[in-house]
């Protein structure tokens, strides 16, 4: 008899403990179910292959933006660093002829550098993560404008458009590396020794420090990988413009931010999900496309997406705090 | 047991989802006009703002929602999207022309954020065979795949702000030239135009070219330091924009020589009311409204199967102090 009450105690737990984690994920579903009563259009095979296309920008962008959160940091500079990938691979590509791969590459390295320059500031000099990346923010842009000397270069050659418009069966490209980076965060987020110390770091820097973490290694490799993700970001925005710009990716850390706290990332460190990520990238991105399907007036959506953001985080701290 | 609830629950939602999914869309209306491009029974219209916070794109986008509206009270169209914002960001364009694909528009008014970078939209949608009205600008490849394009020549507009000034001082004499962003299209347009008359008229020496980045306060420093250089000998300021004529003037008309014609393009609002009180005498007007009606009567030609022009080009207007009243109203 105790036995059976022992077990449905748990089974009631569990199903607690699945709503505090994934009770984004049930906003998400009534969201899809709601937009698609309304709008037939939206659950068309089609605009779901869209509406990920679209996300998979910001996707990236996201996924480094809470390694940054979970250790107690921020990245600003990811917006700035769309740019400055967008116009070294205008530059090389288009005015110096490189071949598509190793203009590819060589704009990763140069985000993936000034990730690995926002992580040695924040770590070994104990800056402030917002103040460092609002700076390198502004130097990085400053870097974009001058390679591209402040005026937009086509980006006609058709290989490199392919990143973003080419297809495997009916997944486009864009969908191809979300999916990948999605399984790679989260393995290296839940699965590795690193993905552990991450979430020490944030959770207690001091009791890790003590246990023999090395935070300075943690953090500089958590904005390296904020780097690199920005620039992949950067290389499918340009493919799918065609033009390498200096004034592109304005504000995206917002979006990005939006979607690692809907995710159920904590801004006091320690915290955080892949999935959960995962979940809040695709309610930004539905929030977009579901208000545009549905005809809400423009001069709304700003709104509507401030007040969604706070009810969603605001009823998944309610289901936590049922949870304790 | 909480688990279960739940998951009934949620297999139910899913199952009325999934049973929406089946009902057919009403295929019984035959095509009722030349605009219904898809062959759906319905007209959809969609509509792609570059912005929806520089005034200009502002009078552009509520000409293009009366417009629309007005077609949808005479029946030609179904349904419209509402004003899809790119915020300026040709990326988000492109997402947003995807949703006008979704949603299986007929016909798509685009206002382009950029002329390269939106260029993606354009095509997609052309691909999916949508008849796209670009408006007021082009993208790279408009001329190719758009079915229409409504907008104005800057080169005409060059050449009016010129014209004016012939017109004002008979005798000639000394102007300056304040630039707008240097490369930008419609900054190369505007001073070929002002050459091409210009060349013309030896009477008139151009004392230099001033890149002023369209800003106010730039043209204002121009024209300060020309007055102080060539005193009386100058005659005109020709601005590419009008935020940096009215700024021109206004230092003019402080150091006593309201007799100076500076004159700008767009017919700002700023602009128009120095007109009305006479501290302007005038602007070059790019007719915003008219470019939209322009693009919405494409549309009616579509639905009655009339043939329509590939390319509308809108003439500037001259605004002087006779004709302001009809194009501003005090607000």
């Amino acid at each position: 008899m105790e036995n059976v009450k022992a077990g449905r105690v748990t089974d009631r737990e569990k199903t607690r403990m699945f709503m505090g984690k994934y009770g984004i994920g049930v906003v998400l579903l009534f969201m899809m179910i709601g937009i698609s009563i309304i709008e037939p259009a939206f659950r068309s095979g089609s605009n779901m292959i869209n509406v990920a296309t679209q996300v998979s920008i910001n996707a990236m962008i996201s996924y480094g933006m809470c390694l940054a959160i979970t250790t107690e940091g921020i990245d600003l500079s990811v917006g700035a660093q769309l740019a400055l990938v967008s116009c070294t691979i205008g530059q090389l590509i288009t005015n110096s002829g490189w071949n598509v791969w190793s203009a590819c590459i060589v704009a990763l390295l140069v985000a993936t550098v000034w990730g690995f320059i926002n992580g040695f500031l924040v770590s070994k000099f104990n800056m402030f993560p917002f103040v460092v990346t609002l700076s390198t923010q502004l130097i990085i842009r400053g870097f974009a404008q001058v390679i591209s000397g402040g005026q937009s270069i086509p980006v006609t050659n058709s290989t490199f458009k392919q990143i973003y418009s080419a297809k495997a069966g009916i997944l486009p490209v864009p969908i191809i590396l979300l999916i990948v980076v999605t399984v790679v965060m989260y393995l290296l987020l839940h699965w590795t020794k690193y993905g552990r110390y991450v979430f020490a770091v944030g959770d207690n820097m001091q009791a890790a420090i003590a246990s023999g973490v090395n935070v300075f290694k943690v953090k500089t490799i958590a904005y390296t990988i904020s780097g690199l993700l920005a620039g992949i970001a950067g290389i499918i925005f340009t493919a799918k413009t065609g033009s390498a710009q200096s004034n592109i990716g304005v504000g995206y850390e917002t979006d990005a931010v939006a979607a690692c706290v809907l995710g159920g990332t904590s801004f006091a460190g320690g915290i955080t999900t892949i999935p959960g990520v995962l979940m809040g990238i695709f309610i930004i991105g539905f929030i977009y496309n579901g208000m545009n399907l549905i005809g809400i007036d423009s001069y709304y959506q700003s709104m509507t997406k401030g007040i969604v953001i706070i009810l969603a985080v605001l009823l998944d701290m309610v289901m936590n705090k049922k949870n304790t | 047991m909480r688990k279960k609830w739940m998951a009934a629950a949620l297999c139910m939602v899913m199952a009325a989802a999934l049973a929406g999914c089946g009902t057919q869309k009403e295929e019984s209306k035959e095509a009722k006009n030349g605009a219904d491009i898809n062959g759906d029974g319905k007209v959809v219209v969609g509509c792609l703002a570059k912005n929806l916070v520089d005034p200009f794109q502002v009078v552009l986008n509520s000409a293009v929602e009366e417009g629309v509206e007005a077609l949808m009270e005479e029946g030609i169209v179904d349904e419209w999207t509402g004003i899809l914002d790119a915020e300026s960001d040709a990326g988000k364009q492109v997402d947003r022309a995807s949703e006008c694909i979704s949603k299986q528009c007929d016909i798509v008014i685009m206002l382009p954020a950029e002329t390269t970078a939106s260029d993606p939209a354009l095509t997609s949608m052309a691909d999916a065979g949508i008849k796209v009205l670009m408006l007021n600008a082009k993208t790279d490849s408009t001329d190719e795949v758009a079915a229409s394009y409504s907008g104005s020549d800057d080169v005409e507009a060059g050449e009016k702000l010129a014209q004016y000034v012939i017109e004002q001082v008979p005798e000639g004499g000394k102007y300056a030239h304040c630039l707008g962003v240097v490369g930008n299209s419609a900054q190369i347009a505007r001073g070929e135009g002002i050459e091409n008359v210009m060349g013309e008229h030896p009477e008139f020496e151009c004392i230099g070219e001033f890149p002023c980045e369209w800003a106010a306060d730039k043209a204002a420093n121009v024209a300060t330091d020309m007055l102080n250089k060539y005193g009386k000998e100058l005659k005109a300021i020709i601005c590419d924009n009008d935020d940096m004529s009215s700024a021109a003037q206004q230092v003019c008309n402080n150091a006593g020589r309201d007799d100076i014609i500076c004159i700008g393009v767009d017919g700002s609002q700023t602009a128009m009311a120095m007109i009305k009180e006479g501290s302007l005498k005038g602007t070059i007007l790019q007719d915003g409204k008219a470019q939209v009606e322009q693009s919405v009567d494409v549309i009616r030609k579509m639905a009655e199967g009339e043939e329509y022009d590939k390319e509308i080009l809108v003439p500037f207007v001259t605004i002087t102090k006779e004709n302001v009243d009809d194009y501003y109203e005090e607000k």
